[in-house]
């Protein structure tokens, strides 16, 4: 396959199209609103079918963990003086951006689809329209940084998720809440950004360019541990930066408050935000940085905040009534794990936890939007969200109730689905992490007992909302049947069939490589097997390319990888990390199930009474309602601690000082030059020249009046005396 | 014997008298009086200078052209007066300040 621009630009540029037409067509409302969605479901499906040629060559026909393609073109030259300034922009896809963009363009389809039935009832305010115009540039946002080359051009992108999902989690504007919500969202994600972009900078004034590859061969050539920024390797300090911009797109520990409240948007929208899109970006892009975070010795830090992330919300979340709010914070609990992942140093375990983290949670949102879009409260006219009112639905919704099994199941950890394969793979790996450093010991072991609250939670959730006996009848009643429709169920399920572990860790490309049931010689998944850290040698094949050069590539030159069975590790070592590995997978299956359980004996079986727990520990109980009182602190000690007052200061200096020496200054300097110049017109010009010369005029006027007398005799004189003084001078 | 000298003076005294009258007298006609001893004067010097200084007739043919000049001179005067007199009913000259009529 060639990549040429046509065969790659249309990925982000189908949506991109959509948007740009939709935001015409949306406003008019009826059939141009159905129109509308119809070309952004339309242009979403046509980039999955593109995203999906990459992917069949990049996984089906190379096979190789070196294969990269890397395209650019100079987006503007500024050369000249001595100074170098060109950016390029490009495509740079490896395996990990290949299976990236199938994941994301599917999940959006599919939420995309889903949204045809949950925004049905706002189609008569014509918002449905502005909807997706805003889902097509989010998702076109996202795969435009999966396909970006370099730092600069992921700032780009990110900055445009930023605002769509600021445009998005504020789409019932007229609420003051979700006013409030989107203004958090942006503002929270902006600090990250900001340090974002001084990583950035800080890159391109050390190596000249931003580029990704770039950036390796940098820290392969030791240029990032030998300049220094601030006495801290440039390594450490770039790292750092650009990982503070994960932390708040990812929504990670001190960052993390603004997810939760994202959720005051429609559900789909949620569902695009923590599954496919936004949150996902910041993981991808530690990932694609993961060299960085390596030589800056970062990964320590990284699994720290990876590890209470993980734990710390999957805390809040054992106490949440709403139905999305569990969601949510189990979304901050997923990315943590990811994080973890990334710190502990299993990359291709954190990436998977990110495709598999993407299909289960979208799949779960949007089965939560199922259930909240049934509900229907008739006294309020306000769809129902709190667990109390529910129970029992699953009477009233089959299908929504087994799609949500199965994620809930992959979320948990148990054995067969998804989610077991990545997140045993990433505890497993900060395991084997402790044992080689005991300061890993920490997140390791948060990340352990969050996997036993994840469980917990998850179950306690689906008990409450689908089994048992509904607690809110009136609700209950008005509830209609599920019936098996195109839109509504029809993702749901397509998404739960991915929850499935066997995709992940089975035989998908059938060509022996990998199987899953040929363990044992050494033969292990595809996706281990594709996805690589990017190292030094990775790069003999790379080529950098202009687009519209055909592919000069000899692909036969390429190894299949074949994955040796040691990992590369010495015998012993290989044992080592085996043995840990084993026993981090029993422990998180004894973990998952033995959640599962709790779940179950309180809130199905209702052996074991979850008031007395409430009852026993109530002051940390609503310290977790109060999720830490995190909200509390920004707003006391950041808001009003330090940016009220700096905020008044500044106001102070821009009313006392400002105002009144600059502004009321120069209106005092002003008046006293216009004095002067006052002065001076009128007596100079005024007095001195315009009515100088007219009193001059006046003045020999005066003289020479007397000589025209008319008077013979007086010229006769007058002639005489010239001609006497004219004899006299001779 | 009268020499130049004598010739000279009589000239500068014709001279003054009718500067003096053209200057003094307030009448036209006592004005063009002046004007004809002043012409005469002229023509005393030319006279004399052609006597005295190189004897051929330049001078006299000058003082000649003078006598007509000044014939000349006296009727168009006469002629202005006479008519300036018709207009205003006056020949004093203060009254002829202005060139229109």
């Amino acid at each position: 396959m060639d990549y040429t621009i046509s065969s790659v630009a249309p990925i982000v540029l189908l949506p991109f199209f959509a948007f740009v037409i939709n935001a015409f067509l949306a406003r008019k409302g009826g059939k141009a609103t159905i129109a509308a969605v119809f070309l952004s479901c339309a242009a979403i499906a046509g980039s999955s079918v593109y995203a999906f040629r990459i992917f069949k060559d990049f996984v089906w026909g190379n096979y190789a963990t070196n294969y990269h393609i890397h395209k650019f073109f100079t987006w503007f030259d500024l050369n000249g003086g001595g100074q170098e300034f060109t950016v390029n922009m490009g495509i740079y896809i490896d395996n990990m951006a290949a299976v990236m963009l199938l994941m994301v363009t599917v999940v959006a389809t599919m939420i995309h689809i889903f949204s045809t039935y949950y925004m049905k009832d706002d189609m008569h305010y014509g918002r449905n329209g502005r909807f997706f115009v805003y889902m097509s540039l989010f998702t076109s946002a996202m795969l435009g940084l999966v396909l970006s080359d370099n730092l600069f051009s992921v700032f780009i992108f990110w900055e445009l998720m930023g605002f769509c999902s600021y445009s998005l989690i504020g789409f019932y504007y007229e609420k003051e809440k979700t006013g409030n919500a989107n203004v958090k969202a942006f503002m929270t994600t902006r600090v990250g950004d900001v340090f974002f972009l001084l990583g950035i900078v800080a890159i391109w004034t050390a190596i000249g360019s931003v580029g990704f590859v770039d950036i390796y061969n940098a820290v392969d050539s030791g240029l990032f541990t030998s300049t220094k920024v601030l006495g801290m390797p440039l390594a450490t300090f770039a790292g750092l930066c650009i990982f503070m911009g994960t932390i708040g797109k990812s929504a990670q520990f001190p960052l993390n408050v603004w997810l939760p409240d994202a959720m005051n948007g429609p559900t789909p929208c949620s569902a695009l935000i923590h599954a496919a899109t936004m949150v996902a970006a910041g993981v991808y892009l530690s990932l694609r940085i993961y060299p960085l975070l390596e030589v800056g010795e970062l990964t320590t830090f990284v699994a720290y905040i990876g590890g209470i992330t993980a734990f710390g919300a999957a805390t809040i979340a054992l106490v949440q009534t709403d139905f999305k709010a569990v969601l949510a914070f189990s979304t901050i609990s997923q990315l943590g794990y990811m994080v973890l992942g990334v710190g502990v140093g299993s990359y291709n375990a954190a990436f998977m936890h990110l495709i598999t983290h993407a299909i289960f949670k979208a799949c779960l949102f949007l089965s939560a939007g199922s259930v909240i879009h049934s509900l229907h409260d008739h006294h309020t006219h306000q769809h129902v969200q709190e667990m109390p009112r529910m129970g029992g639905l699953r009477h009233k919704m089959k299908y929504t109730w087994i799609a949500m099994w199965c994620c809930t199941l992959a979320i948990a950890g148990i054995p067969f689905f998804s989610g077991f394969v990545s997140k045993d793979r990433i505890l497993g790996d900060a395991l084997v992490a402790a044992t080689h450093n005991p300061v890993m010991a920490v997140p390791a072991a948060l990340g352990f007992l969050g996997a036993l609250l994840t469980a917990f939670y998850m179950c306690r959730m689906m008990f409450l909302a689908f089994h048992g006996e509904p607690r809110d009848k009136e609700v209950y009643d008005h509830t209609h049947e599920e019936k098996l429709s195109w839109n509504r169920n029809a993702p749901l399920l397509f998404l739960s069939i991915f929850t499935l572990g066997v995709w992940f860790s089975g035989s998908l490309t059938g060509q022996g490589l990998v199987k899953v049931a040929d363990y044992k010689n050494g033969k292990y998944e595809w996706f281990q097997t594709l996805i690589e850290a990017p190292k030094k040698g990775n790069f003999e094949n790379y080529k950098r390319e202009a687009f519209g050069n055909t592919d000069s590539r000899v692909k036969d030159s390429f190894e299949m990888t074949k994955y040796d069975k040691q990992h590369g590790l010495s015998e012993a070592e290989y044992h080592h990390v085996h043995k840990w590995h084993v026993i981090g997978a029993i422990a998180s299956i004894i973990i998952a199930f033995s959640g599962v359980f709790i779940a179950a004996m309180m809130y199905l079986w209702k052996k074991w009474d979850p008031g007395f727990w409430v009852k026993t520990f109530n002051r940390y109980y609503r310290t977790l309602q109060n999720k830490y009182y995190m909200d509390e602190l920004y707003i006391k000690g950041m808001i009003q601690g330090m940016l009220l007052p700096f905020n008044n200061l500044l106001a102070k200096l821009d009313m006392g000082i400002y105002d009144r020496f600059v502004v009321d200054g120069s209106a005092v300097a002003t008046k006293f030059v216009m004095k002067i110049a006052n002065w001076f017109d009128n007596l100079f010009v005024d007095t001195i020249m315009v009515d100088g010369t007219g009193a001059s005029v006046k003045f020999f006027n005066l003289v020479l009046r007397t000589f025209q007398s008319g008077k013979i005799q007086f010229y006769f004189i007058m002639i005489i005396l010239v001609l006497f003084g004219y004899i006299l001078a001779l | 014997m009268i020499s130049l000298n004598g010739y000279l003076i009589i000239s500068f005294c014709l001279f003054l008298a009718g500067m003096t009258v053209m200057i003094a007298r307030k009448n036209i006609i006592a004005i063009l009086l002046g004007v004809e001893l002043i012409l005469n004067a002229a023509a005393l010097n030319f006279a004399a200078y052609t006597r005295f200084v190189n004897q051929n007739l330049d001078g006299h043919v000058m003082s000649l052209f003078i006598i007509v000049i000044a014939a000349a001179e006296a009727a168009v005067g006469l002629a202005i007066v006479i008519r300036f007199f018709q207009i205003k009913e006056t020949i004093h000259i203060d009254d002829a300040t202005e060139l229109q009529s």
